[in-house]
């Protein structure tokens, strides 16, 4: 094992996007192998798996060949795990907004330390290296379990290393619902007009508990060196009718900064240490410790650029449980497989939302008994 | 769209649909046997080459054939019912009348049945009126068509109807409900309780053949035989392989009682090999990314759940074994995903049936054994027991009840003249 970490240590160390794509590849596949044989030492249900699937791992010549689990195994309660329990320093859990169960990752210590690594390897990239004021639109409530951490305690805290200071600027009412603390967002926001800050929020979060109730009243924070963060998908704004190109505007105009400070990331607990952010070209891009496949439903083979497919999240950091190739829920549309004008390297994609539901399904689908018989 | 096909988008266009297709109904009676003389000639024009690759127009054609009918007509309507005759039974004589208008709401995903459904109530002297799902518009547009060109003396053409709007127009869903005099309703669990709380008027029959799941089973001796491997895993895989497994006469796992000494091994590997001929000579063109979703996500569930699981499939969704024992039916994943579970005695899976298997395909060796588990199926709520590969033979009953006489009036008629001569 002490091999394979010491290399993920090494991609961790290098500028995430600026191996060449067959670089990429060969490094990956040669560590995504090892820690597969690992991880088959580890379960035996999951070398079972491996062992069924149609091309023999060690054998595979690129990462798209490599046994993929679907993301939704990872809603097992007890959750799948490559550690003994007492390794496990603390279990991640989806939001669950579109299923009734979360998915459950279990962290060792090995594995949160490469998260951290791995987040910041990627924020950096985009916002620069300086610690700044942290501003969480959220309420500080979510750090109150440390052992069982939410998608939006896990962001908000991913982003720590980037905070010289935090301030929590939504609070819980009686009822349980949040509301803006106009107080403390009136103190994070006063003489910081010169100042580089941070701004992290839940997309919808950002839109109902800061941005609308600010615009009604007509306040501008004066915030134009502010980069703001979000991330959690644009589901229930799109219930609302908001469209990306209105919501950075708005929320530009709120924190008087321009749109291009506004970063929309994409993450999922299951894909730890691992973020999409879009970048100038709005485009999102896989970093050098991870990679993202889009497969065509019909033959699941990788698309070709310009084509919507599948998305398969690869990363080679966790191994505290069977999360290195991750085919989601969520659909894509590959751009390009290198050359984004913005410079960085390897495959450049869109997120194209969710796997549509299955229109009702034939007369042979059935959820419960039927008959009462003998 | 086409002359029968319409897009609607307002009650009243439905309500304006039915009240003509009421007057066709009352102005002309037209048999059974007028019905399929056009089918028939439907039948062969559904010989197109450019049909071949769309699922189910085999199924159709052999469906509309004067032979499969006619032997339908004469169980359901009786031995006149093909010319609309009078049946005599005893004193007393029996004919088969029009409900009027049927309102048919076929399931989203099996291609033909917005046209079988159809074909049902039309045998029985009605008019159609038929909602199709938004993603069988082309394929039913299309098929309807062929219906057109051969009914060139408009006898069944002025009496259907067949109207495309999204399942979620509420409004339009209940103008086609209180339109009708009967209903057949096809599908799923929840759209089978939605459509069932429209409001029909007090008098409208209503037929519903809803969620079911089937399954097939293999004696030892049978699927111990390796001359007869090869034949057997076509039949299975031709069963699994129309409607993508997603009818409710499509097996969803094979039960194979265990012999001692014998393995499954090798009749497995001829199991594969009918999976890829049949991929081969039927491919899918297209999928549903839930579907595919669906499939690994079947895969890998059963392997990491049990280290005595096996399963075979290739890279691609196409196709999937799951292999193991136990006699517990699975809940079925669809999208050609076959489990293959051994269990001691074939009774035992039967006599856990609920209700939900409609189908029971079988390959038994002897007789008297199958009696015994027909029997035994029969009791535990199967309604179809056949051999497997005839798994989706569309021949009533089905679901237990007839297809066409749910959906006429059988008149009764005692002669007055003999009942004064009588007294």
């Amino acid at each position: 094992m002490q091999q394979f970490e010491d290399k993920v240590e090494s991609l961790l160390a290098i500028a995430p996007y600026g191996q060449p794509p067959e670089e990429r590849q060969a490094s990956l596949l040669a560590i995504l192998k090892e820690e597969l044989s690992y991880a088959c030492q580890r379960h035996d249900g999951y070398k079972n798996y491996v062992e069924h699937w149609p091309v023999d791992f060690q054998s595979a010549g690129q990462v798209a060949d490599l046994p993929f689990l679907p993301v939704g195994i990872l809603k097992a309660n007890p959750p799948l795990s490559l550690v003994h329990r007492d390794e496990i320093k603390r279990t991640l859990t989806s939001s669950a907004t579109t299923s009734q169960s979360p998915s459950r990752v279990v962290l060792d210590s090995s594995t949160a330390r490469r998260m951290t690594k791995g987040v910041v390897s990627i924020v950096r990239d985009f916002i620069g290296p300086t610690r700044r004021p942290y501003l969480v639109v959220d309420t500080r409530d979510f750090k109150a379990d440390a052992n069982a951490l939410g998608a939006r305690g896990a962001a908000i805290q991913g982003l720590q290393p980037f905070a010289n200071e935090t301030t929590y600027c939504l609070s819980l009412n009686d009822q349980g619902d949040l509301q803006l603390d106009r107080d403390r967002l009136r103190d994070f926001a006063k003489d910081r007009q010169d100042s580089e800050v941070l701004v992290y929020g839940f997309t919808y979060i950002l839109w109902n508990h800061l941005v609308k109730p600010l615009m009604e009243e007509g306040i501008c924070l004066n915030l134009p060196k502010a980069r703001v963060l979000h991330s959690g998908g644009w589901k229930r704004l799109q219930d609302q009718a908001v469209e990306k190109e209105v919501f950075n505007q708005q929320l530009a105009r709120t924190f008087g900064c321009s749109p291009e400070r506004i970063i929309d990331f994409y993450g999922m607990v299951e894909t730890v240490g691992v973020i999409y952010p879009d970048c100038s070209e709005g485009n999102k891009h896989g970093p050098v410790f991870g990679d993202v496949i889009v497969r065509d439903p019909l033959s699941l083979e990788p698309v070709a650029a310009g084509e919507y497919g599948i998305v398969q999240v690869c990363s080679v950091l966790p191994t505290s449980f069977p999360g290195h190739l991750l085919l989601t829920e969520d659909r894509a549309q590959v751009i390009a497989y290198d050359g984004c004008r913005c410079g960085r390297r390897g495959i450049s994609f869109r997120f194209a939302g969710r796997i549509p539901k299955a229109e009702l399904r034939g007369c042979g689908n059935l959820q419960v008994s039927r008959l009462p018989v003998n | 769209m086409s002359a029968l096909t319409q897009r609607v988008s307002s009650p009243a266009e439905i309500s304006c649909a039915a009240g003509k297709l009421r007057r066709a109904v009352a102005d002309v009676e037209v048999s059974p046997n007028d019905v399929i003389t056009v089918f028939d000639r439907w039948a062969r024009s559904l010989q197109a080459r450019e049909l071949d690759d769309t699922p189910g127009i085999p199924f159709l054609r052999m469906w509309l054939r004067r032979g499969t009918l006619e032997p339908i007509i004469a169980r359901e309507l009786g031995p006149n019912g093909l010319h609309g005759g009078w049946n005599e039974y005893g004193r007393a004589k029996c004919k088969a009348f029009p409900l009027g208008v049927i309102g048919h709401w076929p399931a989203g995903n099996v291609e033909i049945q917005p046209i079988l459904s159809m074909t049902c109530a039309l045998l029985g002297g009605n008019a159609a009126l038929v909602r199709i799902p938004h993603g069988l518009l082309d394929l039913t547009q299309h098929v309807m068509e062929k219906l057109v060109e051969s009914d060139s003396g408009e006898i069944l053409s002025s009496r259907i109807f067949m109207a495309a709007f999204d399942h979620d127009r509420q409004d339009l869903q209940e103008a086609m409900a209180r339109s009708v005099d009967g209903a057949m309703i096809w599908g799923g669990e929840e759209a089978v309780l939605q459509i069932r709380a429209l409001p029909f008027p007090h008098w409208a029959k209503v037929a519903v053949f809803g969620p079911r799941i089937s399954v097939a089973a293999m004696d030892a001796a049978v699927w111990g035989n390796p001359d007869e491997h090869e034949t057997w895993c076509r039949r299975i895989a031709r069963d699994v392989w129309q409607f993508d497994q997603q009818a409710c006469s499509s097996p969803q796992a094979l039960f194979l009682e265990k012999a001692s000494g014998q393995s499954t091994e090798q009749f497995l590997q001829a199991l594969r090999h009918a999976f890829e001929t049949e991929n081969q000579a039927h491919p899918r063109r297209t999928i549903a990314g839930a579907l595919t979703s669906a499939i690994c996500h079947a895969r890998a569930s059963w392997l990491l759940k049990d280290t005595a699981h096996k399963a075979v499939f290739p890279k691609s969704p196409d196709w999937t074994l799951l292999v193991g024992s136990g006699s517990d039916v699975p809940q079925p994943v669809q999208g050609k995903t076959l489990m293959v579970l051994e269990v001691d005695n074939l009774a035992g899976p039967i006599s856990q049936f609920d209700g939900n298997v409609q189908t029971l395909g079988l390959a038994i060796a002897d007789p008297e054994k199958e009696r015994k588990l027909t029997l035994l199926a029969g009791k535990k709520g199967v309604d179809r027991i056949v051999k497997l590969g005839q798994m989706h033979v569309f021949v009533p009953p089905w679901d237990g009840v007839d297809l066409i006489r749910p959906m006429v009036r059988m008149v009764r008629h005692v002669c007055s003249k003999d009942n004064e001569n009588a007294n």
